[in-house]
């Protein structure tokens, strides 16, 4: 077997993609810059803060060599609004994603520009870079783990996209950073797993009948979508293979009517006929 | 490192995304992409796999060299850069496995097309064909040379059957929706376009997605 996984991240690999997500880190310790196959770390030199990828960060901390600056969306005050907001303002949705980060512009003082946006390259720099690179510029659109949704200035009330995995990792290896006691924080987390998990479940009575050609899951974290990924996709999946005559019928039916429509409602007879010749 | 790369590092406006940076993006995209869709994805036709390669190999060689001298400042470096090879040739090898149990799952539908052939690369359809080969050899020793001769062929098509089997393509997915768009969906009682909004997480079958992942609006996840 080249690969004995099911279709489908697992948990285990929606960890790995967590551990890309960039956060900031206060060094304790000078280290120089390392030329990594991802580019260069930033040098490090206390307390100047500087944003490394998680898995750095971790090694980092086990050594001793610097603390990690929890998100803000990971404060208990964050906490508390984001499980208000799903149990009290929408108790059907799961809340929403982080708002795509801006940044001011350099040419244009005063303008803010989104950070995500096709055309927010260009401006600044249209001069230093050649038409083909601009091109492929345009055509990257950041999204998690690479947009920085757990670094120290992310906005507060939002949860991100890894926030499940983050949280543990973060709560696991560096519990003596975060802002309350990481008990506090850890019986909050639970509350959302709890909450979420609910309209995770409940999400799937949408699917009932499965008339919908879809369902949207907006603001869903990766674990728990790893978590149920196999019984989602088994349900629509094994829904439509039973529905499957029906809706071989149904394409037929409505393409006859759109036929009939066209040809003025003679055609679908001549066929008959010659059928059963 | 020259005087721009120098300016390019303290200068606060400059968000342009590095080369760097997005070749592990792609990377990681086209391997959550594999993992996730029920049919083997095109090779990724912009060089990105020669190129992290190449690099993985460069920085073998320098993992190499710095065991040389155990300084106890460059060792650790030494740990973090060959932490994150790990991690880079984890990324690899699963993209390269996952694709390879693709096309064992369905060698001859991949090999017959030639449309679908163009997906895979050199090795990979080298590997595909003589895969193949051994395989039909190893049934014609052991009980297909005993039937009809034309009855011993493994892509026969007769009644309108064909005897190659070939991925569900219907097979639901979840994706990542990058920018807003309209999708086009179909579904068991009833077909309808889906307006999406940048962020969305959509579940739905992979033939609907797969014109938005290929253009670049949707991503799997």
């Amino acid at each position: 077997m080249a690969l004995p996984l099911p279709p489908g991240l697992t948990q285990n690999e929606v960890a790995f993609l967590a551990e890309m997500e960039m956060v900031t880190v206060v060094p304790r310790q000078r280290l120089d810059t390392i030329d990594l196959l991802s580019g260069r770390t930033p040098q490090l030199r206390p307390p100047h803060r500087a944003q490394l990828p998680l898995w750095l960060a971790l090694l980092l901390k086990k050594q001793r060599r610097a603390n990690i600056v929890p998100p803000a969306w990971m404060h208990p005050a964050s906490l508390a609004e984001i499980i208000h907001r799903e149990t009290k303002e929408d108790p059907e949705a799961f809340s929403a994603p982080p708002p795509p980060p801006s940044r001011a512009l350099y040419s244009q003082p005063g303008t803010a520009r989104r950070l995500n946006h096709h055309a927010s390259y260009l401006d600044d720099f249209s001069q230093t870079q050649d038409s083909q690179q601009q091109q492929q510029q345009q055509q990257d659109i950041l999204s998690p783990p690479f947009l920085p949704s757990n670094v120290a200035e992310s906005p507060a009330g939002y949860l991100p996209y890894h926030w499940l995995e983050v949280a543990e990792a973060l709560l696991t290896h560096a519990g003596d950073d975060m802002p309350a006691p990481a008990g506090e924080v850890r019986s909050l987390l639970r509350d959302l797993v709890e909450v979420r998990a609910a309209k995770m479940r409940s999400s799937t009575s949408a699917l009932e009948g499965f008339g919908d050609a879809w369902l949207t899951l907006r603001g869903v974290g990766a674990m728990e979508l790893a978590e149920n990924r196999a019984f989602l996709a088994g349900l629509v999946d094994g829904v439509r293979k039973i529905g499957a005559s029906a809706e071989a019928t149904r394409r037929e039916e409505e393409e006859e009517a759109r036929r009939g429509g066209e040809y003025g409602g003679d055609g679908d007879e001549d066929s008959d006929e010659d059928m059963g010749l | 490192m020259d005087i721009d790369d120098i300016l390019r590092e303290v200068d606060p406006v400059s968000h342009q995304i590095p080369q760097e940076t997005r070749d592990l993006q792609d990377l990681t995209r086209a391997w959550v992409a594999e993992r996730s869709t029920p049919e083997l994805l095109a090779w990724p036709s912009n060089g990105l796999f020669e190129r992290i390669n190449d690099k993985i190999k460069r920085q073998i060689e320098r993992v190499e060299e710095m065991t040389g001298d155990m300084d106890p400042k460059t060792n650790f470096a030494l740990i973090v850069i060959q932490t994150e090879l790990e991690r880079y040739k984890y990324l690899v090898r699963s993209f390269l496995r996952t694709r390879i149990a693709k096309i064992d799952k369905h060698l001859l539908h991949y090999i017959s097309n030639d449309n679908l052939r163009t997906r895979m690369s050199q090795i990979e359809e080298a590997y595909a064909r003589r895969h193949q080969l051994l395989l039909h050899n190893h049934y014609l020793n052991s009980f297909l040379g005993t039937f009809p001769p034309t009855m011993q062929n493994l892509n026969d098509t007769a009644g309108n059957i064909s005897m190659i089997d070939s991925p569900d393509l219907d097979s639901a997915v979840f994706i990542r929706l990058l920018k807003d768009a309209e999708i086009e969906c179909h579904g068991v009682d009833v077909d309808g376009v889906l307006t999406g909004k940048e962020g969305d997480i959509v579940i739905l079958r992979w033939s609907d997605a797969k014109s938005l992942v290929e253009k670049g609006d949707a991503e799997l996840v």
